[in-house]
């Protein structure tokens, strides 16, 4: 049964998704129960997971028996068992929040869950695959849900979708092509097969070639500036039930695909034609960085500007897996984690705001902070851990991030990451400044929000509490799987 | 140069290839038609599936079914299955990319009434 775990968490929303039109077809209201639910079961397999992982170091799991160069193998490591764990708690919660605007047309559809519960089964593929080609499939699954759930909105969100379609889909196709062309040099697909002989094949321009176009697809897809056009269109538009949900998890999953490629693949120290890689990811990652920041800093639509932090964010994260160290390593792992629970949180305030306020540019949030004390708490505690204060965990994440920075000695990165951690106070402070903004009218009564929002509020805030406190276990966790030569 | 002029006549089948991506990335770029950019988006599709194949074969290959009594085998008689099982799996994605993108299409022409990119970017201000 232990064993099975990997399989069982992507079959269970899979298997609920695409018999959810069957199950549903005459009692559509048990829709968003039945997904609850597939979610609810996902977060206790996950846990058990954990658990497993925890007790046994990694497993690979040999799909019918095959074992890994020739079979299919999916890996089931420390990483891989918590980013499934937080995907996991992170559809739960949006999936309560998706209950607060149940007049909605989207919130009565059969294939609107269906899309949900197979997005996530394509993320839990993404986390384990060990394969370069379930990866891609994987992320086709994902990218194709993603589409259609931003379409979902409809009006101007369709054109948007079609632009992200158009960008998503170029994406995959180049990372089709690196994997061929490192199928061509090397004749495996798998990661750990790849690991053994792609070192001394490094000087091969397929090898190179194919490693470019392997990141380059990806970075359309965890929109790595400058190919994050599609995603602040895309995510400010989508409907406002499901941008948590995409905001959260896909960038930040295409980017676990990133890492593991760039862990087992790119060691320290590997040049190419006398680049050494891994500082030019770094590079990048500062780039993205301070460039994000400064984009969320100059917009005026809320659900943009939180777009654009998390498109900052992945630069961050990406500093801290290129720095070449196990703390920086740690740090940008464990920043991950925390940026996909962050995300979820804005862009529900985000939501929430636009339903009870009509509240979709910064002008229009004066006042807010007088009549709804709910979203006042989430959005501080938001605000806290974005900028990374203390004891929420995006503080301990940018402290190793810097730290690992320090001990490589890469000054400039560590400077990167201070910067856009000011540049992020920025767009924060002008935030408060309109939100606690005394209105000319006299404050009306305090809005009573229902309760599907102070759940999913309350329970979002506490975890990214959580993960400050518990920050202590993780890193050792985390840095105990990188030294045993996990991920 | 003529080493280069060379080497591309010996590989007639990347030219191809390279013709066909970069075809297809100017026609999504430069085409304010939005079917137009998912033909685009199709030919670089297939060039992708064009190399998987190109590479994949083999002069005087078969099938690569391994019977009972076939004794020792020799790889170079068979075509490698992997790339075309990668193919066809390629192939299903795209199709399904299609799909999606053809419904996306038809809902912008219902709520746009135009397909012109230019035309709807003007609407969305």
């Amino acid at each position: 049964m232990s064993s099975n775990l990997p399989v069982l968490l992507f079959i269970v929303p899979f298997v609920m998704g695409v018999s959810m039109p069957l199950l549903t077809a005459n009692r559509p209201s048990w829709c968003p129960n039945l997904t609850l639910g597939a979610f609810g079961i996902m977060l206790l397999l996950s846990i058990a997971n954990l658990r497993v992982v925890l007790a046994q170091g990694p497993i690979e799991y040999a799909f019918g028996g095959w074992a890994a160069p020739i079979g299919i193998a999916w890996l089931n490591d420390s990483i891989a068992a918590i980013v499934v764990l937080i995907i996991s708690l992170v559809s739960v919660i949006t999936q309560i929040y998706g209950r607060l605007d149940a007049t909605n047309t989207l919130a009565k559809s059969i294939p609107y869950y269906t899309l949900i519960l197979i997005m996530v089964s394509g993320l839990v593929g993404i986390i384990f695959a060990a394969d370069l080609f379930n990866v891609f499939v994987f992320l086709e699954v994902v990218a194709l849900t993603g589409y259609a759930l931003v379409g979902a909105a409809g009006g101007k969100a369709l054109v948007y979708a079609f632009r992200y379609l158009l960008l998503g889909s170029f994406g995959a196709t180049l990372y089709l092509l690196g994997l061929a062309h490192l199928y061509v040099a090397t004749g495996t697909l798998n990661m750990a097969d790849l690991a053994i002989r792609l070192p001394e094949l490094m000087t091969s321009t397929a090898v190179a070639g194919g490693l470019i176009y392997i990141f380059l697809g990806l970075s359309i897809k965890m929109a790595l500036i400058p190919l994050h056009s599609w995603l602040p269109d895309a995510y400010a538009n989508a409907p406002s039930s499901i941008a948590p949900l995409l905001a959260s998890t896909v960038t930040k999953v295409s980017l676990v695909a990133w890492i593991r490629i760039e862990y087992s693949l790119i060691a320290q120290g590997v040049e190419v034609s006398h680049v050494p890689v891994l500082v030019l990811l770094e590079e990048i990652g500062v780039i993205a960085a301070l460039i994000g920041g400064a984009l969320a800093l100059i917009q005026t639509n809320l659900k943009r500007m939180f777009a654009y932090g998390g498109i900052s964010h992945i630069g961050l994260i990406l500093i801290g897996v290129s720095l070449g160290n196990t703390t920086g390593f740690a740090g940008g792992m464990f920043y991950l984690i925390n940026d996909a629970v962050m995300q979820a949180s804005l862009f529900m305030i985000a939501g929430a705001l636009v339903y009870y306020h009509s509240a979709h540019t910064l002008e229009d949030l004066r006042g807010v902070g007088r009549q709804s004390p709910w979203l006042t708490g989430a959005l501080v505690v938001a605000a806290v851990a974005m900028v990374g204060l203390p004891p929420t965990g995006g503080f301990f994440g940018k402290w190793n991030i810097i730290l690992g920075a320090l001990e490589a000695q890469h000054y400039f990165a560590a400077f990167a990451v201070l910067a856009s951690t000011l540049l992020t106070l920025a767009y924060f402070l002008k935030i408060f400044s309109c939100w606690f903004h005394q209105p000319q009218q006299t404050p009306s009564e305090p809005l009573v929000v229902s309760n599907a929002l102070r759940i999913s509020l309350g329970a979002i805030s506490i975890s990214m509490i959580a993960l400050g406190l518990m920050s202590d276990t993780i890193f050792q966790f985390l840095i105990e799987s990188i030294t045993n030569g996990g991920v | 140069m003529f080493e280069l002029l060379g080497t591309l006549i010996q590989r007639p089948n990347f030219v191809v290839f390279v013709i066909l991506f970069l075809w297809g990335i100017y026609i999504m770029a430069a085409h304010p038609n939005l079917v137009k950019k998912l033909i685009g988006l199709y030919i670089v599709q297939t060039s992708v599936i064009f190399f998987l194949v190109a590479f994949s074969a083999k002069d005087g290959a078969t099938v690569p079914i391994i019977l009972a009594n076939s004794g020792l085998v020799d790889p170079m008689l068979y075509a490698n299955p992997l790339p075309h099982a990668l193919t066809v799996t390629a192939i299903v994605v795209q199709i399904a990319t299609l799909g999606v993108s053809l419904a996306l299409v038809s809902a912008i022409y219902r709520r746009f009434g135009s397909l012109d990119e230019d035309v709807i970017l003007e609407q969305l201000k």
